[in-house]
């Protein structure tokens, strides 16, 4: 019998295996709630800065779609809503804050993101990202090569008008996906 | 082997093998050619000079000093007399400084030349050796290492050249805000772009005298206006709306800089005359292409360097026939 | 086989310089072309790199007497994926941000063809003292060229070292050296120049011989 033989040969990887299996179980055992937590971390973490007055949060489904409750207090403060989309270099991962009825921008971070280092990339920086807190979501936001002139307009970022386009595009079509969706659970929360 | 006579027997013409440029005819010299390309661009040279004034006459000195420079530098390391004679090195410098925005800071031009020269040239073994044009390679490092000093926002710097040098590059306002330009400009030259490429006339002039005197062979522009001329076409006849003509498509950017000046680097192209309109043909269809759905509003950077990435092959591809029919395989 | 094994010292100094992974052998150059732009990285990618060849070296070494020749690779892949595994999660739980920032090279390290060539050649056949000395030089030969490499393309991409300031403010960034570009560039130019090096001595030596 070949199989037999086969096997028995075999037996050391077979050994191996259950031995390495064995451990690794061990490891995750050990492991998978802090790299869990340092997962969810990396989103709450942001959630004061991203809706002010916010101490804490949960996440929560909504329409299918993972978004983070801020609350203060036990009371729904706003929404932070993690969303992405293509950019100029590479997809651009983003964690968008709105408040509690989701009529207005409350902040906005980049979680991700492979822009061009020294032009793209100042996405990522707090004087441009910082434009959108207290924008409207009543209409969809606009970039504009210098100085904006109206409230739904967002300023370029010099020669990468192509990221600030992206990352505005994302913001647009989130909003447009959820707001409905968040400012009904809003109002549908029992202590209201 | 036992078939084939001594060399001291063979009757016949002395057949020289050597690296390129190939230099088929007497008092053909590579310096006679590339003193014909600095000639050439003398027109699109004195064009920059009137734009951008001190700007231009800085980025060229830059250019041209830095590549000789580094030339002289580079032969030293490797034991070699100094090569500055056949004045490559004036014309890599020239090129590159001409592909530049008037706006670039110092450095840029020094980084792309020790670039254009280093590792476009030497480390392939220097002149007639290099796979990609010297100078192309210097443009795309900086272009890729300086995004900020050489993107379409530095064009449009504000600065104490000409008033043109503050208006967005004709192919950028294209691309971004969907402007047209008017054509004459264009021709003439009086319009924001990199130092060389603003003027169409003046590339025309040049090209046309390289291509007389036989330095530039015609096929290779040829071939890459037809192409641009003809994808140009559809586009237009597709968004007839947009006012971004053929003409515009030939005269805006640096498309016939390219074709006249760049892609007829007979180092880096092919030499057989099929392959020279598969090679022309093609770099005019890759520019067409990265312009109309690249990041960049030009693509002539890149396809200049694809292509000539693709010249071996071409050459391998197109090997004329002999004359009589090819030759009997051997038993 | 040969009448002559290497000892554990000369396996340890050979792994080092002579015999350098990187720039001597030509392995493991994914890792080193993705993850060097920056020291942070490659000296993590160095540290992880290590932790799986000394720990999987050790282990080929203890059972090479059961190892049939047929399975042999397979029980390599599979010691050095264990090991592989227990290094990533444990970045993913105490470094982060790194682990983010390293993504799918950590996992990778299971096709670094250094350590697979280490369990072949030294530690399949050798002792454990001295598979593991051989794993110590060949790891910190990796860690050497990787920063070689990162110390280029660090300063003259983003100005810095460890992260720290080191170029005067003026500097302009080369950003194509922290580009994927800049890796294949770096690694081309110190190769040359460590081939440039080495054929001048040797060159030095036969000359001084002929003397």
């Amino acid at each position: 019998m070949s199989g037999w033989r086969d096997l028995r040969s075999g037996w050391l990887v077979l050994a191996l295996a259950l031995f390495f299996g064995a451990a690794l179980a061990g490891v995750h055992r050990l492991l998978a709630a802090r790299i869990a937590a340092n997962v969810l971390h990396e989103t709450l973490s942001q959630i004061p800065a991203l809706v002010p007055g916010a101490d804490g949060g949960a996440p929560v489904d909504i329409r299918g779609r993972t978004v983070y409750r801020a609350e203060a207090a036990g009371r729904t403060l706003g929404w932070v809503v993690p969303s992405g989309g293509q950019g100029f270099a590479d997809r651009i991962d983003l964690l968008i804050g709105l408040d509690a009825d989701g009529s207005t921008l409350t902040g906005l971070y980049i979680l991700g993101q492979k822009e061009t280092p020294g032009l793209g990339n100042k996405i990522i920086e707090e004087p441009w990202r910082g434009q959108f807190r207290g924008k409207s979501t009543g209409q969809p936001l606009v970039v504009k090569k210098g100085d904006p002139s109206s409230g739904n307009e967002i300023r370029s970022v010099t020669g990468a008008t192509i990221s600030a386009e992206s990352v505005c595009g994302i913001v647009n079509q989130t909003v447009a996906e959820m707001q409905a969706a968040l400012a009904q659970a809003t109002r549908e929360e029992p202590d209201r | 082997m036992s078939g084939i006579a001594a060399p001291e027997a063979s009757p016949g013409p002395r057949l020289e093998v050597s690296p390129g440029p190939h230099i088929a005819r007497a008092g053909l010299t590579t310096r006679r050619m590339m003193l014909d390309v600095l000639i050439a661009l003398a027109p699109v040279t004195a064009v920059s000079i009137y734009l951008f004034r001190w700007h231009a006459i800085l980025q060229i000195a830059i250019g041209v000093l830095g590549c000789s420079l580094f030339e002289l530098l580079f032969a030293r390391m490797r034991g070699r007399p100094s090569p500055l004679g056949d004045l490559s090195a004036a014309v890599t410098g020239l090129i590159l400084a001409l592909s530049l925005p008037w706006s670039a800071p110092w450095y840029v031009g020094l980084v792309g030349s020790l670039v254009a020269v280093g590792i476009g040239k030497v480390v392939f073994g220097g002149l007639g050796q290099n796979i990609f044009n010297p100078a192309m390679v210097g443009r795309a490092f900086v272009m890729v290492c300086f995004p900020a000093a050489l993107g379409a926002a530095a064009y449009q710097m504000a600065g104490d050249g000409a008033a043109i040098v503050t208006q967005a590059t004709p192919l950028t306002a294209a691309k971004q805000l969907g402007q047209s330009a008017p054509l004459w400009p264009l021709l003439v030259g009086t319009v924001n772009g990199s130092l060389g490429e603003t003027s169409a006339l003046g590339c025309l002039l040049g090209g046309i005298y390289l291509c007389l005197r036989r330095t530039a062979a015609w096929r290779i522009p040829l071939g890459i206006i037809a192409a641009a001329a003809l994808l140009g076409g559809i586009q237009n006849l597709a968004a007839p709306a947009a006012g971004w003509t053929v003409l515009h498509h030939l005269a805006g950017g640096a498309l016939l800089f390219g074709a006249f000046f760049i892609a007829t680097d007979p180092v880096t192209s092919p030499l057989t005359p099929r392959g020279m309109w598969i090679y022309g043909i093609g770099i005019g269809a890759m520019v067409m292409f990265l312009r109309a759905y690249s990041g960049y509003p030009e693509g002539v950077v890149a396809a200049v360097l694809l292509l000539n990435g693709a010249t071996p092959l071409i050459d391998r591809f197109t090997i004329p026939r002999p004359v009589g029919g090819p030759v009997p395989a051997r038993r | 086989m040969s009448a002559h094994q290497p000892t554990a010292a000369e396996r340890f100094l050979q792994g080092i310089i002579p015999e350098n992974p990187i720039y001597r052998q030509l392995l493991g150059l994914c890792p080193t072309l993705a993850v060097t732009n920056g020291m942070r990285a490659a000296m993590t990618m160095a540290g992880a790199t290590a932790f799986v060849l000394i720990c999987a070296s050790v282990l080929t070494s203890l059972i090479r007497g059961l190892l049939k020749p047929h399975l042999r690779i397979l029980v390599f892949t599979l010691t050095i994926a264990a090991f592989v595994t227990i290094a990533d999660r444990f970045l993913a739980a105490y470094m982060y941000a790194m682990s983010k920032q390293l993504g799918p090279y950590i996992p990778l390290i299971i096709v670094n063809c250094i350590i697979i060539s280490r369990c072949e050649v030294c530690s399949s056949k050798q002792g454990v003292f001295t598979a593991a000395a051989d794993a110590g030089g060949v790891s910190l030969g990796f860690a050497l060229a990787l920063a070689s490499i990162a110390t280029v393309r660090e300063i003259l991409g983003a100005g810095t070292w460890f992260g720290l300031r080191v170029m005067p403010a003026v500097w302009p960034d080369w950003v194509v050296m922290v580009l994927p570009p800049g890796a294949f560039l770096t690694l081309g130019l110190l190769l040359g120049g460590a081939n440039w090096i080495r054929a001048a001595r040797e060159k030095r030596r036969g000359a001084s011989r002929a003397a």
